[in-house]
């Protein structure tokens, strides 16, 4: 069986468990406070993040219109973006190598206004 | 689950959208057909065209001005789309027309949809000539998003090639809340006198995200 891709633990110590890649079920995580979120690594790895206000998740793909790979969806990068008082964590997570890249923006960058509302949790 | 996409090329008329009239594009089968760029190749072959009728068909680079790429054709690898036919031709590409190229996303994103334009699938270089020969910005595979407006008489658009210079296909609005056709027009225009005559193909690929 399958790792699920997330654990969410919520601060009245209830859980939520994810689903795969194909369909995470981030959009169905319960609307009340994540005290801690697990999420999978292309190593089979859990990272474990907390404190956060809330989080964001996103899977990037790629699909080619024309070439050898064409009409194959590509997997290329998992978001975990935590979002804090004063700023904003992002973990873009490199599918194919398994590296983890950490930046951090302000609560105002132009990104995040860019970003689908629905999917904050 | 997971967002898809899908695309589509209007055959009929390039001021319909497909959001109004589905039936006048045809949804590419990714794997099979293909767009060809040319000067001369005729629409509705009842053949798939050879390397010596692509050859024959080739635009050719002028002396003093620079030179869009007449025709776009798809290459409709299944021919069953009005009669046996396996070329079609694009219907507004490269002119003052929305509705060319529509990118079908059957439910939200997490951030904006982008073009992009690579030399292969590996989506790592931009060395080809059409693609600028390793200078994006030279870039000859112009782009403009038409999901909000006309592309305008004579739009230069954007030079399409690798990570940096890319069309966001939503004008700049952010990611879609739920699923929505998006537009874009796209022409080749190569430079005036440009001096390294070749027959390329390259990658385009469309690049997004879902939650």
């Amino acid at each position: 069986m399958n790792k699920p891709l997330f654990q969410v633990i919520f601060e009245d110590n209830t859980t939520f468990l994810g689903g795969d890649y194909e369909c995470t079920k981030w959009s169905e995580i319960p609307l009340k406070k994540i005290r801690t979120l697990f999420y999978l690594l292309p190593t089979g790895d859990y990272i474990g993040l907390g404190g956060y206000q809330r989080f964001y998740h996103m899977i990037e793909v790629t699909k080619d219109l024309n070439g050898d790979k064409a009409g194959i969806k590509n997997l290329e990068f998992d978001y975990i973006i935590g979002q804090k008082k004063d700023c904003t964590i992002i973990y873009q997570i490199d599918l194919k190598t398994g590296c983890i890249n950490i930046s951090t923006i302000k609560n105002d960058d132009k990104f995040l206004t860019k970003l689908n509302p629905e999917f904050w949790r | 689950m997971a967002t898809t996409m899908q695309l589509g090329i209007n055959y009929v008329d390039g001021d319909v959208s497909y959001t109004v009239t589905p039936a006048d594009f045809i949804i590419m089968d990714l794997t099979n057909d293909y767009l060809i760029w040319s000067k001369t190749l005729d629409d509705l072959m009842t053949h798939e065209p050879t390397p010596a009728e692509l050859n024959a068909a080739a635009e050719i680079i002028d002396p003093s001005v620079a030179v869009t790429v007449t025709k776009c054709l798809l290459m409709d690898y299944s021919h069953n789309v009005g009669g046996s036919y396996y070329t079609h031709l694009v219907k507004g590409m490269g002119e003052n027309k929305r509705y060319p190229f529509a990118f079908i996303f059957d439910a939200a994103t997490a951030t904006e949809p982008q073009l992009e334009a690579w030399d292969t699938s590996a989506h790592s270089t931009t060395n080809k000539h059409v693609l600028g020969a390793g200078t994006p910005a030279n870039s000859m595979a112009k782009a403009v998003c038409t999901t909000t407006s006309l592309p305008g008489a004579g739009w230069a658009g954007a030079a399409i090639a690798g990570a940096s210079n890319v069309l966001l296909l939503n004008d700049g609005n952010g990611a879609i809340a739920l699923a929505s056709n998006l537009y874009a027009n796209l022409k080749i225009v190569i430079p005036a006198n440009y001096s390294t005559p070749a027959a390329e193909t390259f990658v385009w690929t469309v690049r997004y995200t879902y939650s």
